[in-house]
């Protein structure tokens, strides 16, 4: 008897959730179905109906630029410091340890990304080990995650990132940067669902007219795409993650021409050890290997083409 | 007709009756799997079906991400371990009639009772260091889930110590034995007994919520998982693999847990 009256519930926990289905399947019909009755008169380019929605993975400076208010900025002029040889600044600390601790997270191919047999490769790795091995020391990599290291206050957990970061005013607060080592175009991307093909397709302005929604990476933004998530028809990232996520198969094109040039520099934090040395011999090193080709060389195997020459960032 | 060995032969009815309740189970168990292998097995057609599933990655991927699992027990292990002494200072000092160390425990508990792991893992992570504590990430999250579960676990052995009957530490005392050698001798290791299967239990439900840390980086199962699809866009089938090595390891501690009950309970005369 008991079992039967426990057997009675399924049908009726079936029912509820088929009605919650039907219920959320309707809403995205009615409003299309409005929306295609109010736009037949419209002639020209068909405006796509996708929701003013830009989805975004964890990188503060794609969500700056959809708020209208990115501030791209410059390194800072780097001199000579005038105290060489102090014991107490950083790289007197790291060749006393005979080993760089460098932050990475492995979450962005293809800057740093795993291997099946669990060794981090990369352009980010490589940099990271050639400014290593130029500094005469050992590199050890650290995996915290990606706003673990663009907030600052390292605890001294590691010494510096490679990690392609963006130079903002708002980060040179709390870090130090070098000249950039390479540069990165930000880019727009739409689903092929959505029939977006340009952005004058857009129904809205951007940046300034859609919102950001936040995934945990770049790569969760492709792939809630792929699972045919229409809230997510707009993605941004840097154009090379969205080249990969197209050549993975994931059913997106990309949109316009890219939107604006990062700067990307190796960092370290303002709160940790003076480093004055550190930053001015670092930044020689990545000088060094933009002039004897390492770091073209590096872009065109990683990326398939040079990266390394600033294109004028346009904002 | 009888020989000498039939007379040790139940009778027919009750052989009868043996006979067909070994085949009900035979039977109920028959159905079981059958329910198990159609349901796991539509669950995976269903997923198949997505055309989103590519087993050449897994395959390839699997070794990777399975390696994580030493991280997740590992950390597990070492955290029952602390939480459970965490706990019995906990339950001595929630049943003390010393204000201050009531009040101490009472808040540990509450404290942490009521706040998410989440936001403890976090806060031991990132918030420590700016007081001059800092962790690594292993050593952070194996205080953060010792900490979590030893609240939770305070309770528990509270309850347990409570449970062994008030005679036998009235015997004790009676034997003139002074208040902390009737707690270590004669109450805790009755105690241990009857929240051993709590202890078992917490463990389990620790394998599962040892995810979280693969937020401040530690580099188990959960860790694996993300950053080995995330590089190919293939989180849904990392996912899969982490999923089927938690259900995997919950599985197999809990048959020793199961076994670990039924010998406790011995015990119980």
């Amino acid at each position: 008897m008991f079992n039967m009256r426990r057997l009675a519930l399924l049908p009726a926990a079936a029912l509820i959730l088929a009605a919650c289905q039907s219920g959320s399947g309707e809403s995205p019909d009615a409003s299309a179905s409005a929306d295609a009755s109010a736009n037949p008169t419209e002639s020209g380019h068909g405006m796509a109906d996708v929701p003013n929605v830009v989805c975004v993975g964890e990188a503060t400076t794609y969500l700056d630029w959809l708020a209208g208010d990115l501030a791209i900025s410059e390194a800072d002029p780097i001199e000579e410091p005038s105290d060489a040889g102090n014991p107490d600044d950083l790289l007197a600390l790291i060749k006393e340890r005979g080993e760089i601790r460098v932050s990475t997270d492995p979450n962005y191919a293809p800057q740093s990304f795993v291997e099946p047999d669990g060794s981090f490769v990369g352009f980010d790795i490589d940099v990271a080990t050639e400014i290593a091995e130029r500094l005469g020391v050992d590199v050890k990599f650290e995996t915290p995650d990606w706003d673990a290291i663009t907030a600052g206050n390292w605890s001294e957990r590691w010494d510096i990132s490679v990690g392609s970061m963006t130079i903002t005013e708002d980060r040179k607060e709390i870090l130090s940067f070098t000249q950039p080592y390479y540069y990165t175009p930000a880019q727009l991307a739409a689903s092929t669902a959505s029939g977006v093909t340009g952005v004058e397709d857009l129904p809205f302005e951007l940046p300034g007219g859609a919102e950001a929604t936040t995934l945990p990476t770049d790569a969760n933004c492709a792939e809630a795409i792929r699972a045919g998530r229409e809230e997510f028809a707009l993605w941004i990232s840097s154009s090379t993650t969205v080249q990969g996520a197209i050549d993975e198969g994931v059913p997106i094109i990309a949109v316009g021409d890219p939107v604006f040039a990062e700067p990307l520099s190796v960092a370290i934090d303002k709160s940790g050890p003076p480093h004055d040395e550190l930053l001015y011999e670092i930044n020689n090193i990545i000088g060094e290997m933009h002039d004897d080709g390492t770091l073209t060389e590096l872009s065109n195997e990683w990326y398939g083409l040079d990266l390394t020459e600033g294109t004028a960032s346009s904002e | 007709m009888t020989t000498p060995s039939a007379t040790i032969q139940p009778p027919p009815l009750l052989a009868e009756i043996i006979e067909s309740q070994r085949q009900r189970r035979r039977w109920f168990r028959g159905q079981f799997a059958l329910v198990w292998v159609a349901l796991v097995g539509a669950l995976l057609a269903a997923l198949w079906a997505t055309d989103n599933i590519d087993t050449e990655w897994m395959v390839t991927w699997a070794p990777f991400i399975v390696g994580g699992a030493g991280t997740t027990i590992l950390v597990c292990v070492i955290s029952i371990v602390l939480a459970t002494l965490l706990a019995i200072f906990g339950a001595i000092a929630r049943m003390s009639s010393n204000a201050i160390l009531f009040a101490i425990s009472s808040l540990y508990v509450s404290l942490v009772r009521g706040t998410p792991l989440l936001v403890q893992i976090y806060f031991i992570f990132f918030a420590l260091p700016q007081m001059g504590i800092r962790l690594d990430a292993v050593p952070a999250g194996i205080l953060a889930l010792s900490f979590n579960y030893g609240a939770y676990m305070t309770e528990i052995f509270r309850a347990g110590i409570q449970a062994v009957p008030g005679g036998q530490r009235e015997a004790a005392q009676a034997l003139g034995m002074p208040e902390a050698l009737v707690m270590r001798r004669v109450v805790l290791p009755q105690a241990v007994r009857i929240v051993i299967p709590a202890i078992g239990n917490d463990f389990i439900a620790m394998i599962k919520d040892s995810a979280l840390i693969s937020t401040i980086a530690v580099q188990e199962l959960l860790w694996r998982a993300q950053r080995a699809g995330t590089r190919d866009f293939k989180t849904l089938q990392a996912l899969l693999i982490a999923a089927a090595v938690y259900w995997l390891l919950t599985i197999i501690f809990s048959y020793f847990q199961d076994r670990l009950e039924q010998r406790m309970a011995r015990g119980d005369r």
